[in-house]
């Protein structure tokens, strides 16, 4: 695909900017109103999904050229999909996610690069994993559990850790809790350790599609090996781009995907997981935007003209990971749940995706800290995500500002609900 | 290559350095894709191509200080300035070449809600939709227009029109402003109603000046007489609780419909009894919200594919056109039980005398749930683009309804042909959208088309087709949106008193230097009448040359 072949999307825009704010029957309030940190940060009509997308037409009618300010304002994005999913609320034509990704594809193969991405694909291309951590430790957080190498051996479930979960020492307990989760339930799971590479879907997102591809058609290969019928991963990034960025590239995944989430709701329903331990804690729940409205499977590639597209077949967000989560808070003894305003598909975003995180750190604490402060609105004593990039940025956030409310992995509350932590102090 | 439009001549330095200035570097921009992003405007856009001029530049604001700033420096260096709030349709767009836009986003304070005397103030960027989040908190609502909650009540209430479902009860936009604040072409401000005297925003005529009329004309200066930075709006009582509980976006949204609210699918037989029912609606008082769509509204809107079979099915096709052509929506908000059992009750009768009958809709367990934000809010109305990805529409002035029904039909009239051949869509030529104010002491009407965003035969429609729906106007008496519309303007002016030369002269008084753009509120064009058929051309001169002022008055 290329640029010009979105010229339809982008000459859809009507510029009505449904595409700032959360879909209008969901406004509760003046302050959580609006959905896109980009043009809540920026303000110019240019960062928002409708700007962008005006720029693309713009640039393909020769009216304007790509260069640094322009690049910027592309990659000034969490690719959060918010937009995208506020638009298809209306609008059945018009796909800007779609049309986000291929200008960013664009840029790079204009030699329009961002050099912290760079740095970041480099490490990448050398390690195997966005962090540019040694690739041979990888598998250190897996060390000492009785866990399956699918390396060597057959397994009915792959548990792919992610490049966050495998390296960050902070949530180097959650990952291993979940193994050993999955593992007093019963579960035949098996890692590839070192071997695990990434997903490559930051990669993608950032318009270097080639080694997105390779990552696809290495795990397609791994997965095959395994005989696994089913992939569980805590990793939402990883999630929503086996769930519909590989499709996309033409690699099915030949086993169930699930999130660890989901797969741990399927636990508790089959009675092999149990939460006895009280957690007394009332908790707000962070959708993170690849587990929910980037989560959605992909549907289709949709060739003919988009008014005729049957509204089953758009991505619209509903379709992503948004009760297991829930369900599982609810089923935590003592556990209170209260919602924030923009919840599920119309969720804010963290503010680490799309590269943001790397590229331009003070925009991803900003948008972190305006989820804090919706956290905060609720009365929460704990913000609950299941992400590990967005707990990283929130952690992060709130050591920076101290807010009054603590941020955990689900995962984590649902180890200690299971005994397997040490208990919550609320 | 970049095009012509890429190769124009730059801001100067100078002036760029003194915008930086007023707003601070990161608030100004004259980077070209970002000023594309305000040159793209589709909406009531007859140019096929549907770009307008692009700005030299573009600023962000964030206090009235600054607007002045950024005005004063537009007369220093003889740039114009074109303000916008949520800058959605061709309205807020430039009409020079050397205009810079002033992007009101940062002004986006609601910064007071006085629920004891009914108001709210608020910034240029506040929407809709969060004033009326926020009023419902206190037990109020606010005046939400057609073009749905995305919309600034600030700058439909000052700038133009400001046209809703909810004006049986709530009024026409302007009717609600209750004091404003005013950055004049020249930079000065000028606080209006009693605000101008210091004594808080309650009242819109004083003490203080007033110049309401002055400041909106029939239907606004669209940007052409400075930029409104706060205003006080008038809030209506909302008797149900401060958030309706819902689940879902839109199509998939289920509301907690509040108690005493019923919502009335009306029919009528004929057009007389539509209309005589409709007067006696308004003389009981009776409606929150009220409005004429049609059943093809409702189909294009919730189900386009749909209405294609719809429109290939000759038998279904008439039943629509023919039995269901009278059709009237009207909610009821009922402060009690007893209230909204006598409004029923009332409805009823009117409904009995005038042979008409209604289904209530938000009992309905599959479609009340769904609808009510719908109309509360006006949520759905980016839907109506799902249907071929864009919509024009005739407008005529605010008029009585009677009037507006003779309109709709007129339209109706002009756009048959059209569909027939196939140059807008199908909409089954029944697409009105009809409301009526403070209980029918007057109404607004809009004919709507709707076309294909992307196809070049249905874009070319769009002017010919408003042309000749204003030629038809012109024989019933009807000026159709003048106010925005350079072209029109200079051919409704003569016919209703020359009322453009009062705007100019209005312009000259607090613009000296020209610095406001103007394009939109006082300047004249001719029409390019190639477009139109030699018979429709001759029309138009013999109605102009009948009913033209002269100097010394009305026509004979």
């Amino acid at each position: 695909m290329a640029l010009k072949d979105y010229e339809r999307d982008m000459e859809g825009c009507s510029r009505c900017s449904s595409c700032k704010w959360v879909p209008f029957n969901q406004i509760k309030s003046w302050r959580f109103a609006k959905n896109c940190p980009s043009i809540c940060k920026y303000n110019f009509h240019a960062y928002s999904g409708s700007g962008r997308m005006i720029i693309g037409l713009s640039m393909l009618q020769g009216r304007s050229e790509l260069n640094d300010e322009v690049t910027e304002i592309i990659f000034k994005c969490q690719m959060c999909g918010a937009c995208d999913t506020a638009c298809k609320v209306y609008r059945d034509d018009i796909d800007i996610s779609e049309v986000l990704l291929e200008l960013r594809a664009h840029c790079i193969e204009q030699g329009q690069l961002i050099v912290e991405h760079m740095a970041m694909i480099d490490a990448l291309k050398r390690e195997d994993n966005v962090l540019g951590e040694p690739k041979d430790k990888r598998g250190e957080w897996a060390e000492g559990l009785a866990v399956k190498d699918i390396n060597t051996e057959q397994c009915d479930v792959i548990f792919h850790a992610g490049c966050r979960y495998s390296y960050d020492p902070d949530l180097r307990d959650t990952v291993r809790g979940q193994v050993q989760l999955l593992l007093k339930a019963g579960v035949d799971v098996g890692i590839a350790g070192k071997e695990e590479s990434c997903c490559g879907g930051r990669a993608y997102e950032l318009g270097y599609r080639g080694e997105a591809q390779n990552y696809a058609e290495d795990l397609l290969s791994r997965v095959k090996a395994s005989g696994a019928t089913t992939l569980v991963t805590p990793c939402a990034d990883g999630y929503a781009h086996f769930r519909y960025l590989y499709p996309r590239m033409g690699v099915e995944l030949p086993c169930e995907i699930m999130h660890v989430t989901q797969y741990m709701e399927k636990l508790l329903h089959e009675g092999k997981l149990r939460f006895k331990e009280e957690v007394p804690l009332l908790v707000t729940y962070h959708d993170p935007c690849h587990l929910g409205r980037m989560g959605e499977p992909f549907l289709t590639d949709w060739k003919e003209d988009k008014l005729q597209r049957p509204m089953s077949l758009k991505r619209s967000g509903r379709k992503g990971i948004f009760d297991a989560p829930r369900n599982i808070i609810r089923s935590i003894p003592g556990m209170e749940l209260t919602e924030m305003e923009r919840i599920r598909e119309y969720s804010w975003c963290c503010g680490a995706g799309g590269g943001v995180l790397e590229a331009y750190p003070d925009f991803a604490a900003w948008t972190a800290q305006e989820r804090i402060e919706e956290a905060l609105a609720t009365g929460a004593e704990a913000l609950v995500t299941a992400c590990p990039w967005c707990e990283r940025v929130f952690n992060d956030a709130v050591a920076e500002t101290g807010a009054a409310i603590s941020v955990y992995d689900l995962n984590d509350l649902a180890l200690k609900a299971a005994g397997l932590l040490e208990p919550v102090e609320a | 290559m970049l095009t012509k439009e890429a190769q124009k001549t730059v801001l100067s330095d100078e002036a760029y350095k003194d915008l930086e200035e007023a707003v601070g570097p990161e608030n100004v921009s004259r980077e070209p894709g970002v000023l594309d992003g305000y040159a793209w405007q589709p909406m009531i856009n007859d140019d096929p191509a549907k770009w307008v001029r692009r700005p030299v530049a573009v600023v962000l604001p964030a206090s009235t200080e600054e607007v002045q700033a950024v005005v004063k420096a537009c007369n220093e260096h003889g740039l114009k300035f074109k303000a916008f709030a949520t800058g959605w349709g061709i309205y807020g767009a430039p009409t020079y070449d050397n205009v810079v836009q002033i992007d009101l986003r940062r002004m986006n304070n609601i910064v007071e809600i006085d629920d004891k005397n009914m108001y709210a103030v608020v910034q240029p960027y506040v929407s809709g939709a969060q004033l009326q989040a926020e009023a419902m908190k206190v037990g109020l609502n606010t005046h939400i227009i057609g073009a749905g909650p995305v919309c600034s009540p600030l700058s439909s209430a000052t700038s133009g029109w400001g046209v809703g479902w909810d004006g049986i009860s709530m009024g026409y936009s302007p009717r609600n402003v209750l004091g404003l604040e005013w950055v004049l072409p020249d930079g000065e401000v000028l606080r209006l109603g009693a605000l101008g005297s210091e004594k808080g925003w309650f009242s819109g005529d004083g003490p203080g000046p007033s110049l309401r009329g002055l400041v909106r004309g029939s239907s606004g200066a669209l940007g052409g007489l400075g930029v409104f930075t706060r205003g006080a709006l008038k809030l209506y009582n909302w008797p149900g609780p401060p958030q309706v509980k819902i689940e879902g976006t839109l199509l998939d949204a289920k509301a907690e419909v509040p108690e005493h609210i019923r919502f009335h699918l009306c029919f009528f037989p004929d057009k007389k009894k539509l209309a005589d029912a409709t007067y006696k609606i308004g003389e009981a008082e009776l409606g929150y919200l009220a409005c004429k769509v049609s059943v093809s509204s409702f189909i294009y809107t919730f189900a386009p594919h749909l209405l294609q079979k719809i429109t290939r099915t000759k038998e279904l096709r008439r039943v629509l056109n023919e039995a269901l052509r009278w059709t009237y929506v009207i909610m009821l908000v009922g402060n009690s039980e007893e209230e909204i059992e006598y409004q029923e009750a009332t409805l009823e009768k009117i409904l009995a005398d005038y042979d008409g009958m209604s289904m209530e809709q938000m009992t309905a367990p599959a479609i009340g749930p769904m609808v009510f934000m719908n109309f509360f809010r006006v949520t759905a109305i980016p839907m109506v683009f799902r249907m071929g990805g864009l919509f024009c529409s005739f407008l005529p002035r605010n008029e009585t309804w009677d009037t507006q029904i003779d309109f709709y039909e007129m339209g109706e009239r002009v756009k048959k042909p059209y569909i027939e051949k196939g140059k807008i869509l199908d909409d089954l030529n029944d697409n009105p959208f009809m409301v009526m104010y403070e209980y029918n002491t007057y109404a607004h009407a809009e004919i709507i088309f709707q076309y294909l965003a992307r196809s070049k035969e249905q874009l070319a429609s769009v002017e010919p087709m408003q042309i000749e729906a204003m030629i038809e106007s012109v024989e019933m008496c009807q000026d159709q949106l003048s106010d925005c519309d350079a072209r029109q303007r200079k051919i409704f002016s003569p016919l209703a008193g020359h009322y453009n030369r009062w705007q100019k002269r209005i312009s000259e008084m607090f613009d000296a230097k020209r610095a406001a753009d103007t394009g939109m509120y006082c300047d004249e064009e001719d029409y390019d009448y190639s477009k139109v058929s030699p018979e429709l051309k001759a029309k138009l001169d013999r109605l102009m040359a009948e009913r033209s002022w002269t100097e010394d008055g009305p026509p004979a």
